[in-house]
């Protein structure tokens, strides 16, 4: 169970995000993973929940995309989902695959939020 | 209407900074002509035993140094501490090793130059196959006695090492588990993958495993003097 860590470490990053962004507030926190990241999307959850109420990521919604494990042949540059975790190309049988997709645990983006002083909002 | 949003693109791995950490440690040790290797297994698979008769096959011929990572005790570092250098990570609870903690335990060797250095991984067949250790062979070790069903059923472990170990080869008359079969499985994970059989206590394979680290760390040293020359 290393998602606890994991998750530390995601918030920190979203946390360092917002101040270099001079944001006031995260709103929703975009993750991607997939079959061979590592990691279980329920303990992602829990530990986000457990955690984020303490940081001043605090209100934020993790929100998961769910990615395919998807390779491409070097060989014959067949794309391909790999099913079952059965590695070798469906066109050609070659065993040189390059994972392309579902092998990482990534922060795809954040949304934050800047609250604009009454004047400026006016100018608008 | 006083507040705006707006959406940050990032589009990195969470462990984008871990990792670039252990690319720079990898190379550093790949200058120094160290070979750095990560063992990982379940609990009891015969980590530190093979290590031990690794040590032993090679006598003062190469050096080795070891990193050994537990939850608790030093019960492996002072096994091992007749035959090499070892100092022993205790993640006091965490189920695997990170690349900091490996720092730390590095320092402590102080300048000490080796041929090879050993990470032995806390016992377990899933969360360390998720940390880079800034190794340059990673290798999995299933012993007879866990069922030649395994690769399958942790296909992150298998899909991230370059070879896999079958230990305790000694008790494969008195088990049902297949050498070619745990091959078979573990290489519809991992075509690549290098295997072996040994056993620790009669050093059966060991020889052959000795020679297939050789031959790895005589590989890093001539793509260092390649490297090199190119640059030259």
């Amino acid at each position: 169970m290393h998602e606890a860590s994991l998750v530390r470490s995601l918030l920190r990053q979203v946390t360092e995000l917002l101040v270099e962004n001079g944001g006031d507030s995260v709103v929703a926190i975009r993750v991607e993973m997939g079959p061979l990241s590592g990691v279980e999307r329920p303990l992602v959850e829990i530990a986000f929940a457990e955690q984020v109420e303490s940081t001043p990521c605090r209100g934020a919604e993790l929100q998961v995309e769910e990615v395919p494990l998807s390779a491409v042949c070097r060989d014959c540059s067949n794309e391909f989902d790999v099913e079952r975790f059965r590695f070798a190309c469906p066109a050609c049988e070659s065993a040189r695959v390059q994972v392309t997709s579902g092998e990482d645990f990534r922060l795809l983006d954040i949304e934050i939020r800047q609250k604009q002083p009454e004047a400026a909002a006016k100018d608008i | 209407m006083s507040d705006t949003t707006k959406t940050i693109a990032v589009n990195r791995d969470v462990k984008a900074e871990l990792r670039r950490q252990a690319e720079e440690m990898r190379q550093e040790f790949a200058r120094k002509g160290t070979l750095i290797v990560n063992i990982l297994s379940s609990p009891g698979a015969g980590k530190t035993a093979l290590l031990e008769a690794t040590a032993k096959h090679w006598g003062d011929d190469r050096k080795m140094a070891v990193l050994v990572g537990d939850l608790a005790t030093d019960r492996d570092a002072q096994r091992l501490a007749p035959f090499c250098p070892v100092e022993q990570l205790t993640t006091g609870g965490a189920c695997h090793l990170e690349i900091p903690l490996v720092k730390e335990g590095l320092a402590k060797f102080g300048r000490g130059d080796f041929d090879f250095l050993f990470i032995e991984n806390v016992g377990n067949l899933v969360c360390p196959a998720s940390h880079d250790l800034a190794e340059h062979l990673r290798v999995v070790v299933l012993s007879v006695t866990e069922g030649d069903d395994k690769p399958g059923k942790y296909p992150k472990m298998f899909r991230t090492s370059q070879a896999m170990l079958v230990s305790k080869s000694d008790l494969l008359p008195h088990v049902p588990f297949s050498v070619p079969s745990a091959i078979e499985d573990a290489r519809q994970i991992q075509p690549e993958l290098s295997a072996f059989s040994v056993c620790s206590l009669t050093g059966e394979g060991i020889a052959d495993w000795c020679e297939f680290l050789e031959d790895h760390r005589d590989s890093l040293i001539a793509e260092q003097a390649a490297a090199i020359s190119a640059v030259q």
